[in-house]
């Protein structure tokens, strides 16, 4: 063993060609670090004050490098900005995204690499540090660049081939590749091979992500004792690791344990509390545990929280509304439609949604007319195609019912039905309904109806497919489709079997747009699914034996 | 309003002090030298100044989060090389040519490494202040393989740690010149907060023709 001078290899980086974008809502550090940044050659440097600035900027040009304070103001954090960038497809994986933070203990609180920024610099920092931190992000980035090419065209067997060059070609990038490797693995649904790799990490070293990576595929393999066991260990370690509570939660939902499910949340919001996602699932959980005050308090917080984020949809107002109707207090809910008139009134869906909670509100109130123009211009919204989160829906029906309008009441129900055949949650709402209207048979027959056609051609279809019978298999699911056609497991599995087809028969354009329009479908009804990225591989496939190549939307 | 314990709120003011210390040290680092002895020194001494006032609150800050049992590291691979090159180019902003800055790096020293950079950092660039302040002419950074572990080892050419520092336990450490003692605490709490297959950190310290520091992670 011997010491030798410390060299670095020559670095070719030009960061005159570089356009950097800094956002602090604190003028003095967006100037100082706008200044440390132009001391190191880049001369494009826009700066922004606040996420939704950002959001705007982002649009309109393309950055290589976002330095972005964590902190704020009252709006979204950092972490959230992020998470909203990649949701909406605004930056891509080659952008250098590095979190600004004031200290290092709190806010690590990420788990995914897809949705971690690059690196974390703690104020203060020198301009020497920054531009370190930059070059080796810049290296990397280019370490990886086939693949986040194959990962962001939905190549993912070939953005694994890429990673597994990285790991032959550069031993400093092992454990990135990994890290990426796994995360493509459990997006494959490729659980037991995310278990192997996770545990190859493991070996080298506990870190956090990796033992997390690990709970995420033995909970997907429905080993949920094993992964719940090890979540706790890792909370223990590691309590700040928010992301760990978000999958004991949902472990715990796989155990049948809501309540669990709920405190754990709980715990992951007293740490991070900004995130829409949590709050949004926080409440849910809190309305099936029959803890309205802790469901209105989560709802609030997507709002609040929320405000201008993209994971907030008209139903989230539906959600609170609804919450403070059950707690006996209608005039709440109609002062935060009142606050929210200007977001809902913006788009169908939200003038849908402020119409069932009217309804639901003026019922509760006991004003039966104002119930009923509400009712009205909900069904002349329906008619003309708008539709929103089945739980609005079924308020709707319920607010029907209870004034007799039992025609359009069963036609929501069946609607609902037809597109959730397999949730047990929203199906159980629906009959809940019937009962408190006493109308329990009448119900038994909506349901029965409306999901005994969904499930026979599903089934059947299914069945034609696994006998090489997929022309006929095609059919029933296309029907199936045009039935529930916003069922996002009909939709997946007619996506499923005109991919069989196609495999088994040969090209048909139309038919493979049609699953094209199908996943989309699914995806916006049933985001980062488990099965959808299974899916979309499936499809790349079958496009590329065709010849058919073509960048991702 | 919330609610905040009376620690919690001095907690809060290190905090936004610490900002604000850190914002003028970035300024101060932004003025050009001269090339006179008076304005250049100056400046010096005011940076120097404000980065270790810096350290001081951070290190206050994690004390009461050790106090509160909240410091976890959370370990990835990072590169040492990488690390070498922040120190070295940090102690270099620092001394601004008044004293030399070497680094050495063993032949061992493998691409990657497990450990919590930042806390990692924190506990060096302390260590680094230090030997500034303390140096006659010059300090080193070394990264190596020592024992089984990654070794940063921070040497200088003072005189020495005094004996109260070498021969008594973190407890009973005496306050340096200048400073409260609090660096070193730290620098060790950081060191054996990480673990690898039960093996834990070390700080070791000793005299070798100056004050050497040594951080050892498993």
């Amino acid at each position: 063993m011997s010491l030798i001078p410390f060299q670095e290899t020559e670095k070719t980086l030009n960061y005159g060609t570089l356009r950097a974008l800094v956002v602090d809502d604190y003028p003095g550090m967006r100037s100082a670090l706008k200044m440390t940044l132009s001391n190191f050659g880049i001369t494009r440097i826009d700066l922004a004050t606040s996420a939704s600035e950002v959001l705007f900027k982002v649009g309109n040009n393309d950055y290589n490098v976002i330095l972005c304070d964590f902190n704020l103001g009252e709006g979204r954090d950092g972490q959230q900005l992020l998470e909203e960038l990649r949701h909406r497809g605004l930056i891509k994986l080659d952008t250098v995204f590095i979190m600004v933070t004031a200290e290092s203990l709190y806010e690590k609180v990420v788990a995914t690499a897809e949705l971690a920024p690059d690196d974390y610099m703690i104020k203060p920092f020198s301009a020497e540090i920054m531009r370190n931190r930059m070059e080796s992000i810049l290296l990397r980035k280019f370490a990886f660049s086939k693949v986040y090419r194959a990962y962001e065209n939905n190549f993912l067997d070939e953005a694994l081939e890429a990673c597994d060059q990285v790991i032959l070609e550069n031993p400093r990038y092992v454990v990135d590749a990994l890290r990426f490797k796994g995360e493509v693995l459990n997006a494959l649904g490729r659980f037991d091979e995310a278990e192997a790799l996770y545990k190859q990490v493991i070996n080298m070293r506990a870190i956090p992500w990796a033992r997390l990576g690990l709970a995420k595929a033995l909970h997907m393999q429905n080993k949920e004792e094993a992964a719940e066991e090890l979540l706790h260990d890792i909370l223990d370690q590691t309590p700040e690791l928010v992301a760990a509570y978000d999958l004991l939660a949902d472990v715990r939902i796989t155990k049948k344990d809501p309540e669990g499910a709920q405190a754990a949340l709980k715990q992951g919001v007293q740490i991070s509390g900004k995130t829409v996602r949590r709050q949004q699932k926080l409440g849910e959980l809190a309305v099936e545990n029959g803890d309205l005050a802790t469901a209105r308090e989560a709802f609030t917080a997507v709002l609040e929280k929320g405000q201008h984020s993209v994971f907030v949809t008209p139903a989230d107002f539906g959600n609170l509304c609804r919450v403070q109707v059950d707690q006996g207090d209608p005039a709440a809910a109609l002062e935060t439609l009142k606050r929210s008139k200007a977001v809902l009134q913006v788009s169908p869906e939200g003038r849908l949604v402020n119409a069932v909670v009217q309804g639901m509100a003026h019922t509760k109130a006991g004003r039966s007319e104002e119930a009923h123009r509400a009712m009205d211009e909900a069904t002349r919204l329906r008619r003309e195609g708008v539709r929103v989160d089945e739980r609005v829906m079924l308020d709707l029906a319920g607010t029907c019912m209870t004034h007799g309008r039992h025609e359009e009441a069963d036609a929501i129900v069946s609607e609902v039905a037809r597109n959730a055949h397999d949730s047990e949650t929203l199906l159980a709402k629906a009959r809940k309904l019937y009962e408190e209207a006493g109308r329990k048979e009448a119900g038994d027959q909506v349901l029965k109806e409306a999901t005994a056609d969904v499930r026979k051609l599903n089934n059947e279809g299914v069945i034609l497919a696994r006998k090489g019978e997929y022309k006929a298999a095609v059919d029933k699911l296309l029907t199936a489709c045009r039935v529930a056609p916003f069922n996002p497991r009909i939709l997946m599995n007619g996506v499923w079997i005109i991919l069989k087809y196609l495999e088994e028969t040969g090209m048909d354009h139309d038919l493979l747009n049609e699953a094209t329009r199908l996943l989309g479908e699914a995806d916006k009804l049933s985001p980062g699914h488990a099965r959808i990225a299974g899916l979309r591989t499936q499809m790349k496939d079958v496009e590329s034996r065709f010849g058919i190549r073509r960048r991702a939307p | 309003m919330m609610q905040l314990d009376s620690s919690a709120m001095y907690a809060a003011l290190m905090h936004e002090l610490k900002n604000n210390l850190g914002l003028l040290t970035m300024t101060l680092d932004a003025i050009p030298m001269n090339g006179t002895v008076e304005h250049d020194g100056r400046v010096d001494d005011a940076r120097l100044l404000c980065q270790r006032s810096v350290d001081r609150l951070q290190q206050a800050l994690l004390s009461y989060k050790a106090m509160n049992k909240e410091l976890h590291p959370v370990p990835d691979a990072y590169s040492p090389l990488e690390i070498l090159r922040d120190l070295r180019d940090t102690a270099m902003s620092l001394a601004r040519g008044r004293l030399s800055v070497d680094t050495l790096v063993g032949d061992q020293v493998p691409p990657i490494w497990f450990f919590d950079r930042s806390l990692v950092e924190m506990a060096l660039m302390n260590a680094i202040h230090n030997s500034l302040a303390h140096a006659g002419t010059g300090i080193r950074i070394e990264a190596d393989m020592v024992d089984g572990c990654l070794a940063f080892t921070v040497r200088d050419d003072s005189a020495g740690y005094p004996d109260s520092i070498l021969g008594l336990g973190p407890a009973e450490e005496k306050p340096g010149k200048g400073g409260t003692g609090l660096g070193l605490k730290f620098a060790r709490l950081i060191a054996e907060a990480h673990e690898n297959r039960g093996r834990l950190g070390e700080l070791r310290l000793f005299n070798d023709q100056g004050a050497v520091f040594r951080f050892l992670l498993p």
